[in-house]
């Protein structure tokens, strides 16, 4: 009797005790807390029915380590890891997800191996963040061709091409605050000085512009919608650049004619470099990207 | 009789409907207060748009943080010299906010939506609808904790907290991880204007710790950051107010 009161004791202290509280543990639980919720922690151990003669020791049993997480993740979160491999020199190969793949297996027992943990080729979760922001530490060094181990295995032009969209997606992602908040100031200086009747900077940093509405107020026609599209983003040998084709809308009438210009300028205040061109003329829109040496991250 | 008195009853019904409709529209940006969220957040730029008087005067004052309400955990002020218009004004500003934003670095570990600057008040009129402003104060936020076998948990998320710290004796403040899933609670307790004691619980109470906590205004970023240790007596980092890189770069290493 006095036996299995003392394991029905221990069997409520269960819920309190289970969950380890290792990095890793703590780390699941982070990232799916319904997981953790009532009962165990992020991998619940084994709880014996009470009265059953199962041992409760084996709730203090560790956890086997977890290598799916790392395998199952998102693929640029895998990329991510061999990128940290490569910058640490450890890892020579395609920066493709693969985690599996002999050289990246290799890359991380040789990693496990530097810091004295067990040559498993396989990463806990806590294994990557920690290697991660060993990488993130690490100075960028510069690798000499004669050094380089093996070359890269060869991979296929629509891997490569794949490779190459989505770094190009990533950048141009990073870009979008900036130029969506560039286009939109535009606007507002475009809207204000229609506003003010042929007022403002917009007219002066931009006189195609102001060219434009001076003729259609001229015509007797009014400016109706204003509306952007960035057509390039990036960094110029002056500051940011950036190129926006802007649909304006004109109405006389019950007619209503659409119409459009390109606005390129170097981001400051005030703009610099501006200059307004036709849509059509593709040619010295491209042209003024060239002398300003803008190196896109929007294409 | 009865016909017109109901005619009159319906018009005068909808005549003060229609008044009520567009006094709601009118006041849901409305004008900047002193006591608004924003200004009881942001302390020193209080101080600027109220009080001092070289840039309180200023004839075009203009506001900017990174929207939604979540990632405005840093702002930009900015006031007119000269003759600037209030659209250079807001250029400035928001121009100053994502140049701070940039050199904090990226945030896509602490948030799941793109955080970005916008023009939030201009020349003490709120040009984004007030319900989309924060009312609490928000902040990236990352727990470094170590293990007993010298692992190191890094967990990114965003915090948020009452405004007046340093001001309540007490300020609740929660953790959502970056699914915006509420995985940690917790308090701080002043003891002085930039320091006090802090509890934390998470998932459910399975993981805890308390400490210290420290208030730091300033560059990179005003943040708080809080040391103390786990039930079990491991060590337990918090730090509120800079993205989980800067934060691993600057507290990661406990």
């Amino acid at each position: 009797m006095r036996r299995a009161l003392l394991l029905l004791g221990l069997a409520a202290l269960l819920p309190a005790t289970a969950f380890g509280q290792s990095a890793g543990e703590v780390e699941r639980c982070f990232q799916n807390p319904a997981g953790c919720s009532a009962g165990g922690g992020a991998a619940p151990a084994h709880v014996p029915a009470p009265g059953t003669g199962g041992a409760p020791v084996a709730a203090a049993r560790p956890a086997p380590p977890d290598y799916t997480t790392v395998l199952q993740s998102p693929e640029a979160d895998r990329k991510r890891l061999q990128e940290s491999l490569r910058t640490l020199d450890k890892y020579n190969g395609p920066i493709d997800g693969d985690m599996q793949s002999e050289a990246t297996v290799k890359a991380i027992g040789d990693w496990q191996k530097g810091r004295g943990t067990p040559v498993v080729g396989k990463l806990t979760p806590a294994e990557a963040q920690q290697l991660n922001a060993e990488a993130s530490k690490a100075p960028i060094r510069r690798i000499e061709p004669s050094t380089q181990a093996a070359a890269p295995p060869p991979t296929s032009n629509a891997d490569t091409l794949k490779a190459l969209r989505d770094r190009l997606a990533e950048r141009r992602k990073a870009a979008e605050p900036q130029a969506e908040a560039a286009a939109q100031l535009l606007i507002r200086d475009l809207k204000a000085y229609v506003a003010a009747e042929g007022k403002g900077i917009a007219g002066e940093q931009f006189t195609t512009f102001a060219k434009w509405y001076a003729d259609n107020k001229a015509a007797g026609r009014s400016v109706g919608e204003i509306a952007p599209a960035i057509d390039d983003y990036g960094d110029a040998k002056s500051g940011a650049a950036a190129t926006a084709e802007i649909r304006l809308e004109t109405k006389q009438g019950v007619e209503t004619y659409r119409q459009c210009l390109v606005f390129a300028w170097i981001e400051g205040t005030p703009r610099k470099n501006t200059q307004a061109f036709s849509c059509d003329d593709v040619a010295a829109v491209e042209k003024w990207k060239t002398d300003q040496a803008l190196k896109s991250a929007w294409r | 009789m009865i016909r017109t008195f109901l005619l009159v009853l319906f018009a005068a019904t909808a005549l003060a409907s229609g008044a009520g409709a567009q006094s709601a529209a009118t006041s849901s940006y409305g004008k900047a207060e002193r006591r608004d969220p924003i200004f009881l957040r942001f302390n020193q730029m209080a101080d600027r748009y109220w009080v001092n008087t070289e840039t309180m005067a200023a004839s075009h004052k203009v506001v900017a943080v990174p929207m939604p309400r979540q990632c405005a955990f840093l702002y930009a002020d900015s006031y007119s010299k000269g003759q600037m218009s209030e659209s250079e004004v807001q250029e400035v500003a928001l121009s100053n906010c994502n140049r701070r934003l940039a050199e904090l670095g990226p945030l896509g570990e602490n948030y799941n939506v793109n955080c970005q600057c916008k023009v939030v008040i201009s020349d003490g009129t709120y040009v984004v609808p007030r319900d989309t402003l924060p009312d609490d104060s928000y902040g990236p936020a990352s727990i470094f904790y170590r293990d007993g076998s010298g692992n190191i948990a890094r967990l990114n998320g965003v915090a948020r907290y009452g405004a007046l710290i340093g001001r309540d004796r007490s300020v609740t403040f929660t953790v959502e991880n970056v699914r915006a899933e509420q995985v940690c609670d917790g308090t701080f307790t002043n003891e002085g204007p930039n320091n006090g004691k802090f509890s934390l619980s998470c998932f459910g109470g399975k993981f805890s710790g308390n400490g210290t906590y420290e208030r730091k205004m300033g560059a990179p970023n005003d943040h708080i950051i809080a040391r103390g240790q786990t039930s079990r007596g491991l060590p337990v980092v918090l730090a509120i107010g800079l993205p989980a890189q800067l934060a691993a770069n600057t507290y990661g290493g406990i």
